[in-house]
């Protein structure tokens, strides 16, 4: 008994090096081979995935992108999940973006989906807006008069010469929003400047830690649903019956957070052994 | 004196009061100026402070370089990123045209500026973030303790949490939980009673009720549900999580209402300095 109780002080005092180390290799396993572990949907995610579903053909849907790289991991499977379930549904896609790095992220989402994956036409099937400087100003833009806070597209071509922009002039002519979030500005802004006064009904992806934020607002029904991080991307893939990236990162992300609980665990029995040694003596 | 205080002030209070009431009242010039003309005039000013920031941080860099101050290195790397990041986006597209005209250069694969942010800043950027990952279980191993009954609440419902939410929640049967549950009775009878007997007599009847009930059941994965960790997290998620939020977001409101009115009364005028 002593010698174990030795052993998990031992363990206890660690350096933190070898933790990097056991938590990379149990990262790295999981990703070169895969486990396949069942992927359940939550309900705040069937809630999205309906809504989208439920939406008549040929609806006009607003797609705010608002991540970086930092958390592409975690936000770019949702965009691409949802800009593939709009498109096999035939609606149209307005995509507007509240960061800057959401451009070049949105950008990548809509060459793999809508041209590469759909063959959709620019102009006719979706519009990239890309991004404008002013957090919910932008989105308050957008709520009273989109055109005149786009007045060209990404490829600098005027929003008057572009089909799909015929009979949009504000928010409320779009059927559906759904927000790609990484934090501010974001789903929060959208809810409440866009979202809740003009109830055009929306959903939202964010990451993990965000979910707390956003929570209050899914229970209260002013938004429909959220895909909660990775987890909720690998859900929502999951629905689509369509295999991604978060998929197979939820395996990595299950024994990396089970390596996490052990060491708590370690830590804590370490922890009642010395308290219960200092006592002795 | 009457420029630098009152007439800001009285800027500020107009204006506030104006964009407040905006909101209340039903007149479509004020309701212009509030969606469409106050939100342009931030964009305006969003820009200028842009250009501000800019010009500040490479001040701050460059006397740091001059100066020789602490970690002055890193600030030469700031001055030349920044530097080439200005060359990329405003001087030298890298591409005709007919490839990409200004502005839409900032997103044309073939371009400098495309390729600063897929090849240098995406990679950096990832790096940083992945970093977490591995601070995050160095801390959670050195921070998580069952110090008192607050921190042991954290830690289980963070377990709960951590595990629920991933795939591999789901395979842990809720009879699993069920055990797991009666031996922590049983360390919280003996740490109450001090007596080995009553906390072999607690376990024991846990254990052989579980069991028993198991058998009877046939020892479904999910039931019964409340013992079932995906479900409790979503409970967690829903329930207690939904409440404090609320309570910080009311309280976060209310602080945002109060300062408002500061400014808007003229109470407030940190803005001029004071």
């Amino acid at each position: 008994m002593k010698a174990l109780e030795d052993l998990i002080l031992k363990i206890g005092k660690v350096d933190r090096r070898w933790i990097f180390l056991v938590l990379a290799i149990a990262v790295f396993i999981p990703i070169i081979k895969p486990i396949g572990m069942p992927i359940r949907a939550t309900e705040t995610t069937k809630v999205v995935f309906n809504t989208i579903e439920n939406l008549p053909e040929n609806s006009k849907v607003l797609v705010s992108i608002e991540y970086s790289p930092s958390t592409k991991p975690e936000n770019h499977p949702m965009t691409i999940s949802i800009l593939r379930h709009l498109f096999r549904n035939n609606h149209k896609v307005f995509v507007t973006c509240l960061w800057p790095d959401g451009q070049f992220m949105a950008q990548d989402a809509l060459k793999q989906v809508a041209e590469e994956e759909f063959g959709k036409v620019y102009g006719e099937d979706y519009v990239f807006l890309g991004f404008r400087p002013g957090n919910e100003a932008v989105v308050k833009g957008i709520v009273s008069n989109i055109r005149k806070l786009y007045t060209v597209d990404v490829y600098q071509t005027k929003i008057d010469e572009i089909p799909l922009m015929d009979g949009i002039k504000n928010f409320k002519d779009f059927a559906f929003l759904f927000s790609c979030s990484a934090g501010y500005p974001g789903t929060v802004e959208w809810v409440q400047y866009a979202a809740d006064p003009t109830g055009v009904p929306m959903s939202s992806g964010v990451t993990s830690i965000q979910v707390n934020e956003v929570m209050p607002y899914v229970q209260s029904g002013q938004m429909k649903g959220v895909l909660a991080g990775m987890p909720g991307a690998a859900e929502y893939e999951a629905l689509m019956g369509q295999k991604g990236f978060a998929t197979s990162g939820m395996d990595a992300q299950s024994i990396a957070h089970l390596v996490i609980v052990l060491f708590i665990i370690l830590g804590n029995a370490a922890f009642f052994i010395e308290r219960k040694r200092s006592r002795k003596y | 004196m009457i420029w630098k205080r009152q007439i800001p002030i009285l800027i500020v209070a107009f204006i506030g009061a104006l964009t407040l009431f905006g909101w209340f009242v039903e007149e479509p010039n004020i309701q212009a100026f509030v969606d469409d003309d106050a939100t342009q005039w931030y964009d305006i000013l969003a820009s200028f402070a842009i250009i501000l920031g800019a010009m500040n941080l490479m001040k701050m860099q460059i006397q740091k370089v001059a100066r020789q101050k602490k970690g002055w290195p890193y600030s030469i790397v700031a001055i030349f990123g920044f530097l080439f990041a200005i060359t990329a986006g405003f001087f030298i597209k890298g591409v005709d045209d007919s490839v990409a005209v200004w502005g839409a250069h900032v997103t044309t694969e073939g371009t400098l500026f495309k390729w600063i942010f897929d090849y240098m800043f995406t990679p950096l950027s990832a790096t940083m973030f992945s970093l977490l990952a591995f601070f995050v279980a160095s801390a959670s191993y050195r921070a998580f303790r069952i110090r008192n009954f607050e921190a042991s609440l954290l830690l289980v419902a963070g377990i709960i949490i951590m595990v629920g939410r991933v795939p591999i929640g789901s395979l842990i049967s809720s009879w699993v939980i069920m055990y797991i549950i009666v031996l922590a009775l049983g360390i919280g009878v003996n740490t109450w009673k001090k007596d080995k007997k009553i906390t072999f007599g607690v376990v024991g009847v846990g254990i052989i009720i579980v069991t028993v009930a198991g058998m009877m059941t046939g020892w479904p994965l999910d039931k019964p549900a409340i013992f079932y960790l995906p479900i409790i997290q979503e409970w967690i998620y829903y329930y207690p999580n939904v409440a404090g939020t609320r309570a910080i977001m009311i309280g976060v409101g209310l602080g945002i209402f109060a300062t408002s009115i500061r400014y808007i009364l003229g109470i407030e005028k940190s803005y001029i300095g004071e």
